[in-house]
């Protein structure tokens, strides 16, 4: 009898407890339609500690709402002013003054000027190592505060990418002097995250959530929002179900939920759905230095034999865009008008016989001396879109007689893959703005990456590797025009880059949610237009 | 059993100083520098002078054995070093997010004792009925469901359709629920089975005909005697589960974005974040071995045949 009333007891509890889940649902709900003018979205990861000089854990999207830049990226690479009102270029390029906006005020209220502006850079500078992939530390040789207003940086050589590199959310940036240590070594670690830029991060619950108010300081167009809440949320499908109640307003970003759960979203008519322009691209590296893909005939037989429109339909459906080449002709320096590979099945045959790739009669693949046309195709294991479009390219490239072998293996290990050239192809991408073309191509010179080993094999690569450091040292526009024409026009010729898609940001958001529009950058959440009705 | 507990409690010694040196040289077996590993989550391409100075801030350019040495050596004075990503202590680090992670881990146990032993009780009993039948069918599929796959179906009906409860997050006992349920429920279907098991085997032990046959009242010889003896080896498994469930809430923190250790301690596998793989092992295994001694602890209580520490 006992037992009885002690399991009837548990019951009701269970019962009560819905029912408060009923309740408390309702009245949040309701405390939350009294709240106006606040955002929440997600994030996968925890913002971090918000050291404007340092990278993970930091998140660049966190880091862009606290601290600016001197100068700021704008669409088509054009560059605008921002921390800094105007600036001259000495005629040698190798000398920037910078006339800094006056009235400018950190969150916390002091000034900021010249002074501050070159403790930060000296404080990147003596972390100089740290920062060495970034080619705009390696170049600049000091800097001089020339009054409170004005700042001179003087390079080492005329490096043009500098005013983009400077837009970068990282390292260069603008910490407040009271949040910096008292050593003054930011890489140690900051006080607190004080910045000049429209949000100040109020409220902090690690890999929880995230909350920022607007900055009442702000020298700029202040955001319509007041707060916005960042909830920390690492599962896609939990994303997706948490917008769906209204726990979220927006998704916003790339590979944040499934394609499918986009798809989805969009389809349902209930909410806004929308892709960005061109943001960075899908390729996949092919090692001109490893096996079969040495010839540049296989290579291109590649190329003409993979259909991309049915990996756009099939897996992407339409949402990111057919490439054809490197970079989406829309950046800078790269409309260049290279002739597509076209899906071209009969002259990518012609191509492997031509290349010595003979089809045996009873036999499956292609062969040559005796050996099995076998090509190894890496993919990170825990990224469902390579796989998708590595099983696609396996079938494509077996109605030519190619075998491709997948390898997948988890994110760390692929990426060693990259490093050491072991691979006949694999899954790469371009920066997006404001790092392409420039830091991508400078990269190209880095045996540390898949470009440089899948490049390594071409017989021009020493010529490239010339210009590419030509390029960024030049000053004149006509020959920087030039060399990259040359740069980019070779690797497409030499076929070392199959282009998949270019890869978009997407926004999801409640029909409460207005005033949204797409930065030209990656990792920009765009909140200053934003209004929640 | 004060001598035989303070022997365990020394054992922990030996088995702590083999699990470091295990997970040591495992995590350095792997492929991958942390050095860049850390540069490429932080989106930067690692190139070698940035290698060279990550490597000598994080201490990885020295050999391997001034490594351990040195990491051993700290530890013993409590300090179990700085994440390499975080750079934070890792320790408070770990002790930050373990309190959540414990809160899912004992809410789950008490939701599966609630499930399991209530209706692995009446399967016994009601052997082959159409109630055993049906918590047959519920512990084959509570056992072989996934549960991330339980917990998004779970957040489904009972967050989104049915709007009882909170998606995600941590925050009031609700958003509790949904979690611990998930984790609880392919624990509870094996415990269901097992102890409906125990449970028959007793039941035809001559105890109970002798039990039975001094009148002794049935709700008496089950309670008392039955499920008495039927606990041990459920007390066993479950000391176990204890153990698993602390160590793989990972999955169901991760679902609904539970701030608990586990996800830390992935998200730093990932990052090949040596010292805080290092200190979670060896916290893990401190409660793998205190589970078990509590465990064998509750022997004496639940069959006081056995007596610990007089062997």
């Amino acid at each position: 009898m006992k037992s009885i009333k002690l399991l009837a007891l548990l019951v009701l509890i269970l019962f009560s407890t819905l029912l408060a889940g009923c309740g408390g649902s309702e009245e949040k709900a309701a405390g939350e339609n009294a709240k106006p003018k606040e955002l929440t979205f997600s994030w996968d990861k925890d913002i971090g500690d918000l050291n404007p000089h340092l990278y993970s854990p930091n998140q660049m999207f966190a880091q862009n709402m606290v601290y600016e830049p001197l100068v700021t990226y704008a669409e088509g690479g054009k560059i605008k002013p921002c921390l800094a009102e105007k600036w001259d270029i000495s005629p040698d390029g190798k000398e920037i003054t910078f006339y800094l906006r006056k009235g400018v005020k950190f969150s916390d209220g002091t000034d900021f000027n010249a002074a501050v502006a070159k403790q930060n850079i000296d404080a990147v500078l003596a972390n100089a190592e740290r920062h060495s992939w970034l080619e705009l530390i390696n170049q600049i040789e000091k800097t001089e505060v020339v009054d409170n207003h004005t700042l001179k940086i003087y390079f080492k050589n005329a490096y043009y990418p500098a005013l983009q590199e400077l837009s970068l959310i990282r390292p260069l940036r603008f910490l407040a002097p009271s949040g910096f240590p008292d050593s003054g070594n930011t890489s140690e670690g900051i006080k607190k995250p004080i910045g000049t830029g429209p949000w100040v991060l109020s409220e902090h619950k690690k890999n929880e959530y995230a909350v920022f108010t607007r900055n009442e300081n702000y020298w700029g167009t202040k955001p319509k929002l007041e707060k916005v809440t960042v909830k920390i949320i690492p599962d896609g499908e939990t994303r997706v179900m948490a917008f769906e109640k209204g726990e979220l307003d927006l998704i916003f970003g790339n590979g944040l939920i499934s394609l499918d759960s986009f798809k989805q979203l969009q389809d349902s008519g209930k909410y806004v759905a929308r892709v960005s322009n061109p943001i960075s691209t899908r390729v996949v590296a092919l090692n001109s230095n490893k096996g079969p893909t040495k010839d540049l005939r296989v290579r291109q037989a590649i190329q003409h034999a993979v259909n991309k429109q049915a990996i756009i339909d099939g897996i992407f459906y339409g949402i990111e865009k057919k490439a054809d080449t490197l970079f989406s002709s829309n950046l800078p320096y790269c409309d260049l008008d290279l002739k597509p590979y076209n899906y071209d099945v009969a002259k990518a045959r012609a191509l492997l016989d031509e290349a010595g790739w003979k089809q045996v009669e009873g036999k499956e693949f292609r062969e040559k001396d005796g050996r099995t046309l076998d090509l190894k195709l890496c993919f990170d294991s825990t990224d469902n879109i390579q796989k998708a479009v590595a099983e696609v390219i396996q079938g494509d490239l077996k109605k030519i007689g190619i075998n491709v072998k997948l390898i997948a293996e988890e994110s760390q290990s692929y990426y060693q893959w990259q490093k050491n050239g072991d691979f006949n192809m694999i899954f790469s991408g371009t920066w997006g703005p404001p790092y392409d073309p420039h830091s991508l191509c400078s990269s190209m010179r880095k045996p540390s990456h898949a470009d440089y080993q899948a490049q390594s094999g071409l017989p021009m690569k020493a010529e490239i590797d010339k210009k590419i450091g030509e390029v960024l040292l030049t000053t004149d526009e006509k020959t920087r025009q030039e060399l990259y024409s040359y740069i980019l026009g070779t690797l497409h010729e030499q076929a070392v880059y199959l282009p998949i898609s270019y890869c978009t940001n997407i926004a999801v958001y409640h029909k409460h949610v207005s005033g949204f529009k797409f930065l030209p950058t990656k990792y920009e959440v765009p909140l200053t237009g934003i209004e929640v009705n | 059993m004060k001598g035989y507990i303070v022997k365990r409690v020394l054992n922990l010694i030996p088995v702590l100083l083999g699990v470091s040196v295990i997970t040591f040289v495992l995590i350095h077996m792997v492929p991958c520098d942390p050095a860049e590993v850390y540069l490429r989550l932080s989106q930067v391409p690692p190139t070698d002078e940035a290698v060279a100075s990550i490597r000598k801030e994080l201490g990885l350019d020295r050999p391997l054995y001034v490594q351990y040495f040195d990491w051993l050596w700290k530890v013993l004075h409590l300090d179990f070093g700085k994440s390499f990503v975080t750079k934070k202590p890792v320790l408070a680090e770990i002790l930050s997010y373990l309190p959540a992670t414990i809160e899912l881990t004992v809410c789950s146990m008490v939701i599966m004792i609630l499930i399991s032993v209530p209706t692995g009780i009446l399967a016994a009993l009601y052997k082959d009925s159409l109630f055993d039948q049906f918590s047959r069918v519920l512990a084959f599929v509570g056992a072989s469901m996934p549960s991330f796959w339980l917990g998004l179906l779970l957040m489904y009906f009972f967050a989104l359709k049915f709007d009882l409860l909170p998606v995600m997050g941590k925050g009031t006992y609700l958003h509790l629920i949904l979690p611990s349920l998930t984790l609880a429920l392919g624990h509870a279907a094996t415990y269901t089975r097992l102890l409906r098991a125990s449970m028959l085997e007793n039941l035809s032990r001559e105890f109970v005909l002798y039990a039975r046959a001094r009148g002794l009242k049935e709700r008496l010889i089950i309670g008392k005697h039955v499920l008495k003896n039927a606990m041990l080896p459920v007390v066993t498994a479950f000391g176990m589960s204890l153990g698993h469930m602390l160590a793989g809430a990972v999955i169901v923190e991760n679902i609904f974005a539970w701030p608990g250790v586990g996800r830390f301690a992935v998200f730093s596998i990932f990052s090949r974040d040596y010292p805080v793989i290092q200190c979670y092992v060896c916290l893990m295994a401190v409660i793998f071995v205190l589970c078990n001694l509590l465990v064998d602890i509750s022997y004496s209580f639940l069959d006081p045949r056995i007596k610990i520490g007089r062997e």
